[in-house]
């Protein structure tokens, strides 16, 4: 049986005699396994592998890409000849000119590092970690639902280019989350922790799991639940506002992130993700925020899920600014896309699995830390509102008009944290939000949280991002 | 394409393989091609041939779930003894009576179309150009997707059950692009030569030239909309996840909760979920291999119920609707072929019967988890946001910010068209949503776009 790296060597020398300006091949291993615990009993066991392998050609200047799922050596020729037919029929429709930025070559290994392998952990383990974090929580009658997750991710991932480059890469996470569902009079409030949908992930093993903690966390959280269910709504109005690391982190995610996506600001995802306000013409120039914001995409971040060894065009994961004392100064971009604003790569472009085309993703988009400690920012605020943790996220397809709700609210009179506040939901336009922000939190109310689930492309791609942020402060914010 | 005896055999391979029990499992072959366009150009263009194997082991009343994309035998024997050793690992499951073993006969349904299944990527490209190309003429540019999908799928399970069927797809999405105003058309179906390539973007284009150059504002507060059929789609997608699943009944969220045969909602409001219209996007059975029915679910505004798997539909003490996406998945119960019920009006007549009022193509980013047992949701226009005036459209406006419970909404319904279109989704292959155009007064206006 002929080696990986010979097979996609030589299909690739073949494309190469065929005519092609670039081609490239990626195959991927990924396995999920799943472990939930829904009100006293595991509701879920699951595990998925999925293979995939994917050719891309450019010939002249239309693309092609074909996918399959099956792994062996006579399908990589057949899936080749149907990229290649797959780039004949977009050359009858293509109208633009496609120049790749330049890259050198690399012959690499990269993994991700974890010290507890996750499919070490029996299932015993994981389950009986989930009902020791949930099963106390069902003590009380207002408390409806109790859900507690544990997921595993793998992905081993091989490219491989006309350029030179063969490269593999094996990245492996682990997630942990609980949500508790109260009801009472009328009243449902949701509650989780650490974050929504699923909890929070990192590119470690099961030594993540322990360090989350679910069990020590659980009863705060179902006490939280109650608790709203009786508290006021957070008042309408224009506020000074308190933003969470959590919930900032989705703010960076929603309002910086994906606009600064440059394949958005070309127009290339306007018909689904919708575009971006933030153009070329603005680099270097546009106030996007006050001088206290910095936000930098970093893949070379440890143990984040943005972090890889080299994206999926075979440029070597980077670190750069976006946001440099609140002016917009680079985008997130891909070989194909930097050559229209005169640049390289930053390395930024990928797929779900080797069955997708690579597009520009977000890595690790980190709002950096401040000097402000929590208890001077909190001292320094009057009259304020706390919010955290998302509930409900909106923007618009220009990323400017936002509207975000979170789980919980408080209220800061004086420089002390008061009343808890239910169903705070806040409003603005994102330069105008981020020129407001007038203190951020120091390095210790920071943290990283990964988003497994940041969707963009047709057919749409599920890709694991993550957002590093601390807590920080914005004046005059409407909220709902 | 992978045809019916292969596809069986992969099924019963996957049986033969489970111990256990009981088993079942869903088999998907598919080939997807998708033509990805932008500033009238292609952009991205691909051919994916795939395969999913679902199966779900039952031992000693624990549920394993295991799937794989490999159809290779070693692949289905790990695959079963995964799922084997899940289960034997797992707990009881609450009240489970098992799979399904009635074995009634399914509905012939014309779920396949041959010219689809060979449309050429040529032709494809084609068609495509011949929009760009007038688009040119009228100075638009147009940006979206053509995709077309052709897939065999089995179902069954170890008490006999055997379920198989071919399906085609076809979607088109595009909005036209003049400057700083589009305009946005689609349309789904079985067959892609009901997919007028020419015909919707020129529907786009009117819609991103239709009062270009009279912008107007307007302030927040109630208004009278008139909401497009991709608009709707949009509203039931998040109303699947929040209303209409056997998960968000059982865990409170849902609406429906409480409400089940009462009248909660306006008398012209009738949803179902509607498998079985040779007119929408018919499909027979579900992932248990239950023959499909319609369902539904809120009938002259009274509450039916919610779609249930199997296993929630023991939970609950109700019966099973033939609506489990995957065996064993999360949703216990997914509506894959949202029906909203029309009216006797056209389109224009709506239009002309308003005084004022908000004509909307479309939203954007839609939310629905602010307050769930309401149905309240905010999201954005986009692609065509008109001001009606005297029954004409005069301006056009700005996209707008919106904040509107669906169970007020859908009580304030005016008028419905008669004329209905199937919209697609990207996470529906076997169906969609088949929606009118909706008048519905008092929505409730919070903000608009703009820097």
């Amino acid at each position: 049986m002929t080696d990986t790296r010979s097979l996609f060597e030589t299909t690739l020398k073949s494309l190469s005699s065929k005519g092609v300006r670039y081609a490239d091949i990626r195959a991927t291993t990924t396995s999920n396994e799943h472990v939930k615990v829904r009100n006293g009993a595991v509701e879920n066991l699951s595990s998925a592998t999925d293979r995939a392998l994917g050719i891309r050609v450019l010939v002249g200047d239309g693309w092609g890409f074909a996918a399959t799922s099956n792994h062996d050596e006579s399908a990589v020729e057949r899936i080749a000849m149907r990229a290649l037919e797959v780039a004949a029929a977009s050359h009858i429709a293509s109208t633009q000119l496609v120049e790749l930025s330049e890259v050198e070559p690399h012959i690499a290994q990269w993994s991700s590092h974890f010290e507890i392998d996750p499919w070490s952990v029996p299932f015993e383990t994981k389950i009986s970690h989930l009902h020791e974090a949930t099963d106390p929580l069902r003590d009380d009658d207002r408390v409806h639902q109790v859900l507690g997750e544990i997921s595993s991710y793998r992905q081993e991932k091989i490219f491989s280019s006309t350029e030179g480059s063969y490269i593999e890469q094996s990245t492996t996470e682990m997630g942990a989350g609980l949500e508790v569902i109260a009801i009472a009079g009328g009243e449902f409030q949701r509650r989780t922790f650490p974050n929504p949908f699923g909890g929070d992930f990192q590119a470690r093993g099961w030594e993540f799991i322990e360090e989350v903690d679910l069990p020590a966390n659980g009863r705060r959280i179902r006490d939280e639940a109650i608790a709203l269910l009786t508290a006021p709504k957070a008042p309408a109005g224009i506020h000074e506002l308190l933003i969470g690391s959590s919930q900032l982190a989705l703010q960076v995610h929603e309002s910086c992130g994906h606009p600064a996506e440059l394949d958005r600001a070309m127009g290339l995802e306007i018909s689904l993700a919708g575009g971006s306000f933030l153009q070329p013409s603005m680099l270097g120039e546009f106030r996007y925020g006050s001088d206290l914001v910095n936000i930098v995409a970093d893949a070379t971040v440890p143990q984040a899920l943005g972090t890889f060894g080299f994206d999926d065009d075979g440029v070597p994961a980077q670190r750069f600014h976006l946001i440099r004392n609140g002016i917009f100064v680079d985008y997130l971009s891909g070989r194909d896309s930097a050559t229209a604003i005169g640049r390289r790569s930053n390395g930024t472009v990928r797929a779900e699995t080797a069955a997708r085309i690579p597009i520009i993703r977000m890595t690790n988009i980190n709002l950096e830390p401040g000097e402000t400690s929590l208890e001077d920012l909190l001292a320094d605020t009057k009259k304020g509102i706390l919010v955290d943790t998302n509930k409900s996220w909106s923007i618009d397809d220009l990323r400017l008009n936002f509207q975000f709700s979170c789980e919980v609210a408080w209220e800061i009179e004086n420089g002390k944290v008061g009343r808890m506040l239910k169903n705070p939901t806040y409003t603005g336009i994102t330069p105008r939000f981020w020129q407001s922000c007038d203190a951020i939190g120091n390095r210790e109310t920071w943290r990283i949280w990964g988003l497994p689930n940041c969707g963009k492309g047709d057919p749409l791609q599920t890709m694991r991002v993550a957002h590093g942020a601390p807590i920080a402060r914005f004046r005059n914010v409407e909220m709902a | 394409m992978i045809g019916k005896d292969e596809i069986v055999g992969v099924l019963e391979r996957s049986l033969a393989a489970a111990a256990g029990d009981e088993a079942d499992a869903i088999v998907v072959a598919s080939e997807r091609n998708v033509t990805r366009f932008a500033n009238s150009n292609v952009h991205q263009n691909m051919s994916e041939e795939s395969g999913e194997l679902v199966l779900r082991i039952i031992a000693d009343g624990k549920q394993g779930v295991a799937s794989t994309s490999s159809f290779l035998d070693e692949d289905i024997r790990h695959t079963a003894s995964l799922a084997l050793d899940m289960a034997r690992r797992s707990e009881r499951l609450e009240g489970f009576t098992g799979l399904y073993g009635g074995n009634e006969p399914v509905a012939e349904l014309p779920t396949f179309d041959e010219a689809t299944s060979r449309l050429a990527d040529a032709d494809k490209a084609h068609r495509l150009r011949a929009m760009f190309d007038e688009g040119t003429t009228k100075k638009v540019t147009f940006a979206g997707s053509f995709s077309t999908t052709v897939a065999s799928l089995a179902a069954g399970n170890t008490n006999g059950i055997r379920r198989w069927a071919p399906l085609t797809a076809a979607d088109l999405v595009t909005i036209a692009v003049a400057d700083d105003t589009s305009g946005f058309a689609t349309r789904m179906s079985r067959r892609s030569g009901d997919i007028d390539t020419m015909e919707l973007g020129r529907e786009a284009t009117d819609a991103a030239l239709l009062r270009r150059h009279d912008r107007s504002d307007i302030d927040a507060g109630p208004w009278d909309v008139i909401l497009g059929p991709p608009a709707m789609a949009e509203i039931f997608e998040w109303m699947n996840m929040i209303t209409f699943t056997g998960q968000s009944y059982e865990d409170g969220s849902s609406f429906f909760v409480g409400n089940r045969d009462k009248q909660v909602l306006g008398v012209n409001c009738t949803l179902a979920d509607d498998p079985l219209d040779p007119e929408f996007a018919p499909f027979p059975f579900d992932a248990e291999g239950m023959p499909r029915r319609r369902n539904s679910l809120v009938e002259k505004g009274r509450v039916h119920g919610p779609v249930l798997d199997r296993l929630m539909a023991d939970r609950l003490g109700l019966e099973p609707t033939a609506n489990a996406a995957s065996p064993g998945s999360d949703e216990h119960g997914i509506a894959l072929h949202v029906s909203m019920a029309g009216g006797s009006a056209s389109r224009e007549e709506i239009i002309a019967t308003t005084e004022r009022g908000i004509l909307v193509t479309r939203f954007h980013y839609l939310n629905g988890l602010i307050e769930p047992r309401t149905a309240m949701m905010t999201g954005m226009t986009r692609d065509g946001t008109f001001l009606i005036e005297d029954g004409k459209v005069t301006k056009r406006l700005p996209n707008l910010r919106w904040t509107q419970s669906m169970v007020e909404a859908f009580s304030n319904i005016d008028t419905l068209s008669k004329e209905r279109r199937i919209i697609g989704t990207w996470w529906n292959t076997f169906g969609g949503t088949l929606a009118p155009t909706v008048k519905i007064r008092g929505w409730k206006i919070t903000g608009r776009s703009g820097a």
